[in-house]
């Protein structure tokens, strides 16, 4: 359990985050979306003990931030946006001091070595140097670095990049499963796709964050979903724009392509109503769906007017990607 | 402080030393040509005759040894004048060693990971203090030995006797490894401000002039060696240096300062 309390992190003049607040349940998995600088990395970093925050708190299993870090590191495992392997050592021993690291010894620490090594598919390749693997095998020897010592929270920024499909989704399925086994997950990803099938709620952010909520309901941001009415005939769809205006349950409509774009609350109360009306005023309908907003369009909207605000404000995001 | 987690970075640094064959090579090979030098001149005098004149040029120099025939007395004195250079091997080779480890760990951006375990970052930096001045001490023990045996061996075990000296035990068992200490801590701390090891050895170059200077000084002054004093003075200087550069060290070296400037 993850309980993030209005964090924040001041870099000499850059504040890089502020009035940070959520919370990761047990077995739930926890998506950080935002652009390059947004304060991810800063904000990993903080929970994972490994950086002060400049103000505000956080209890990572009901153990503190700061008094208790160290503790926090011992039971976080973290996926850093670079692999960070020491080239001259084989993978297996790479892991090895890893394992030593996080308390692990003996005959308990080769189990560990050769249990992720097979989970990441490299036990062949476990006794080469990782100075020559490819960058998915590196991100495959870095993942599971961060899931060694079988911890209870785990971060990771960017699981998927430098793998291939296969892998990715081999990674992305077995994160499913951490959750299954009631870790805590936080997940930094610019693979909206991802974030998507993988996370159970995502937060949007920059600098802080926009918003939190699952991606069905984020898809549905506005509170509105917005049906497809395609028709037929002599009649413009157009014509029907002030029938629609004058419907209370209609929150807006246009005209696109020969089809009506209608907004309403409540798709499963509101679209027969609608459909009768337009039938009524002569309307021939062929078909009517729901147009679902991607996640895409909505992240940018929210990081769009973010920046505009910012802009507005003189504020900037952090120059250095790395920090953020 | 915790004895497991140094270890784990000794064992790590060492794994990594050892694979790297060059650096193994830069660690031994300056060791074993300054010994080699001295060593080379002693046998020469051994196997030629000296002129008498060419003696009493050098008369101030081997009267430091009274008890001994001119020629030996001359290769004491060549013996005991080089000696001054094993205090250059432990300034200069574990700086490189420690240049190289954390200017690879900046470019290879692996110290965030060692650093998100249990890990304090003091058991971090003394394990691989630890891991980069123990083959300088070693190499420099190692080369010492070898230096009195062979130069005893090619000439006269006098020689062996007089290279073990009491001071010069004392020197290689306390100063020898306080001038490794101040080394890698200088590397370190240099390397925390510059992207390659090779800009950070040569800064570093510039920091151990004063022992260079040290060892010329007493190579130029015609005296065969320190004494027992200047060894002790020795021993305090570089330990109060070294407490100077664990306080600039402690305040760059903290875990942020890492991350966002290392990291």
């Amino acid at each position: 359990m993850i309980e993030a309390i209005g964090l924040a992190k001041q870099f000499r003049t850059l504040t890089a985050v502020h009035d940070l607040s959520f919370a990761v349940g047990d077995g739930e998995i926890f998506g950080l979306l935002g652009p390059n600088g947004a304060g991810k990395t800063t904000s990993i970093r903080m929970l994972a003990g490994l950086i002060a925050p400049s103000a505000g708190t956080a209890r990572v299993n009901g153990l503190e931030l700061g008094p208790q870090s160290q503790r926090i590191r011992a039971l976080t495992g973290v996926l850093t946006e670079s692999p960070g392997l020491h080239d001259r050592l084989t993978a297996r021993q790479n892991l090895g001091y890893y394992g030593r690291l996080y308390g692990l010894r003996g005959g308990e620490l080769r189990r560990a070595v050769d249990r992720y090594l097979g989970i990441v598919g490299l036990t062949p390749a476990a006794d080469r140097r990782v100075g020559g693997f490819s960058k998915g095998m590196r991100q495959k020897v870095a993942i599971a670095r961060a899931l060694l010592h079988e911890p209870q929270v785990l971060y990771l920024d960017e699981p998927t990049s430098a793998l291939d499909p296969s892998a990715a989704k081999g990674v992305r399925d077995f994160v499913a499963t951490l959750r299954d086994a009631g870790r805590s997950i936080v997940v930094c990803t610019h693979n909206l796709d991802e974030a998507e099938r993988l996370c159970d709620r995502i937060g949007i952010m920059r600098g802080t964050l926009l918003t939190v909520d699952t991606p069905a309901r984020l898809r549905r941001r506005n509170g509105t979903a917005t049906v497809r009415v395609e028709l037929v005939g002599a009649r413009r769809p157009t014509s029907f724009l002030d029938l629609l205006g004058r419907l209370a349950f209609v929150e807006g409509a246009r005209a696109v392509d020969g089809a009506l774009l209608v907004e309403v609350r409540e798709p499963r109360g509101d679209n027969p109503e609608l459909v009768r009306e337009l039938v009524e005023a002569g309307a021939r309908i062929v078909h009517v769906s729901e147009e679902a907003a991607t996640l895409e369009q909505v992240y940018l909207d929210l990081v769009g007017e973010a920046g505009a605000r910012d802009a507005g404000a003189g504020i900037g995001l952090d120059s250095d990607g790395e920090a953020g | 402080m915790r004895p497991g987690y140094v270890w784990a970075v000794i064992g790590k640094e060492a794994r990594d030393l050892l694979s790297n064959r060059l650096l193994l090579g830069a660690v031994v090979f300056p060791a074993l040509v300054f010994a080699a030098i001295p060593t080379g001149i002693v046998a020469f005098i051994e196997f030629n005759e000296l002129d008498p004149d060419q003696l009493g040029q050098i008369e101030q120099y081997i009267s430091q040894f009274p008890d001994l025939p001119a020629k030996l007395a001359a290769q004491g004195f060549i013996v005991m004048n080089f000696m001054a250079y094993f205090l250059l091997i432990p300034a200069m080779v574990p700086m490189a060693i420690a240049t190289q480890s954390v200017v690879g760990e900046k470019n290879a951006r692996s110290l965030e990971p060692q650093l998100a375990t249990p890990m304090e970052v003091g058991e971090l930096l003394l394990g691989k203090a630890i891991a980069s001045a123990t083959p300088a001490v070693l190499a420099t023990w190692g080369v010492f030995a070898l230096y009195g045996l062979v130069n005893g061996w090619v000439a006269d075990p006098v020689l062996t006797r007089l290279i073990f000296n009491d001071v010069w035990r004392v020197a290689m068992l306390t100063l020898v490894p306080l001038i490794c200490l101040l080394s890698v801590l200088l590397g370190i701390v240099v390397s925390s401000r510059v992207n390659d090891a090779r800009t950070a050895q040569q800064i570093g170059g510039f920091i151990v002039i004063p022992v260079i200077g040290v060892a010329i000084a007493g190579f130029f002054s015609g005296q065969a060696s320190f004494s027992m004093e200047q060894v002790l003075i020795g021993d305090l200087v570089v330990a109060a240096l070294i407490g100077l550069t664990l306080a600039v060290g402690n305040w760059i070296f903290d875990r942020e300062a890492i991350l966002t400037r290392l990291g």
